[in-house]
């Protein structure tokens, strides 16, 4: 059973990474956020989340730099 | 037992309303077997996993691209294992929850806004639009010089950038898109960065309705050949859709 979302109308974008940064675009940034017990958190901020804004933005250069390759 | 209970904690995949009969095979992040847990009505999704792993190194572990991405995309496996059977409210990736106890009172916590946010994403499903700009379909001619090559490569760009005929354009397509949809938001952050990328939107199309948004991207499609390109993906649980409140930002 295939549970993975599919892509209807592609574009020239190859598809593995296409569906892994469509992937965690919807995992990483959305979603119901309910506070786990575990939240590392300095004065007030948690740094789980922290690290997340710090981890998309050095996603999103390794992906364009990642586009910027010769392509197959 | 109590030493090994000590060193799993939750990980929490998201809320269903009913507990569906069917079998559950897909693994959870981890490997763990995805378990639910019942209390008021609700039904919360977890496995039990490392917390040395997921509590101690997750800062660490999510600046490894290598073990983002396989945690990632058994996050969303298993929320698409899940949604496969019963509607799903989808739990942001990395909750976790040291026990039983604590589960309970953070998410039985949050019952009524959860209610709501069923009612909201009811019989729909959410979908990605996005429109690029048509990569050229012609390959690069043998150059002979340094200059010819980057004249021919200037020749291949698209032209239809930012104009206004453009903007109109993508204008039209959203209204169509909206006009088929009961919600959209904001696309993400990360895959903003894609190149050629110019309109991005995550639509909460009722199931009845998929073939109305098939038909606008159809139309759209053919309109705009040779020029842009459309990407549908979908169906995606309801991430985009479901209440940030009360959460970190």
């Amino acid at each position: 059973m295939s549970t993975a979302p599919k892509v209807v109308v592609t574009s020239e974008f190859d598809e593995d990474q296409l569906s892994l940064v469509d992937i965690l675009d919807h995992v990483l940034n959305r979603g119901i956020v309910i506070r786990g017990s575990v939240v590392i958190s300095l004065a007030g901020v948690d740094l789980v989340y922290l690290g997340l804004d710090a981890i998309l933005t050095s996603f999103e250069t390794a992906v364009r730099h990642l586009q910027a390759q010769p392509r197959r | 037992m109590e030493a090994e209970l000590k060193s799993r904690v939750l990980y929490f995949y998201g809320v269903t309303q009913s507990r569906p009969e069917g079998k559950l095979e897909e693994p959870g992040v981890g490997e763990g077997k995805i378990e639910a847990r019942e209390f008021e009505g609700i039904t919360c999704w977890v496995s039990r996993v490392a917390a040395a792993e997921f509590e101690r190194d997750l800062a660490r572990n999510m600046e490894n691209l290598d073990w983002l991405a396989r945690a990632g995309v058994a996050h969303q496996r298993a929320i698409g294992a899940i949604a496969s059977q019963a509607e799903i409210l989808p739990a942001r990736f990395g909750t976790i929850f040291h026990n039983e106890e604590s589960l309970r009172n953070h998410v039985g916590g949050r019952l009524r806004q959860l209610k709501r946010d069923f009612e909201r994403v009811k019989g729909a499903d959410e979908w990605g639009v996005k429109v690029f700009t048509a990569k050229p379909a012609a390959a690069l001619p043998q150059a002979r010089s340094g200059r010819e090559y980057l004249l021919a490569k200037a020749a291949l760009l698209p032209k239809t950038h930012n104009s206004s005929e453009s903007q109109a354009e993508l204008s039209r397509f959203a209204q169509a898109l909206e006009r088929v949809a009961l919600a959209s938001a904001e696309g993400g952050t990360i895959s903003s960065g894609q190149r050629g990328l110019r309109f991005q939107r995550s639509l909460l199309v009722k199931k009845s309705d998929r073939k109305k948004l098939q038909s606008v991207l159809a139309r759209f499609s053919r309109r705009w050949a040779q020029v842009r390109q459309i990407e549908c993906t979908g169906p995606w649980p309801p991430y985009s859709f479901v209440s940030h409140e009360g959460g970190a930002k």
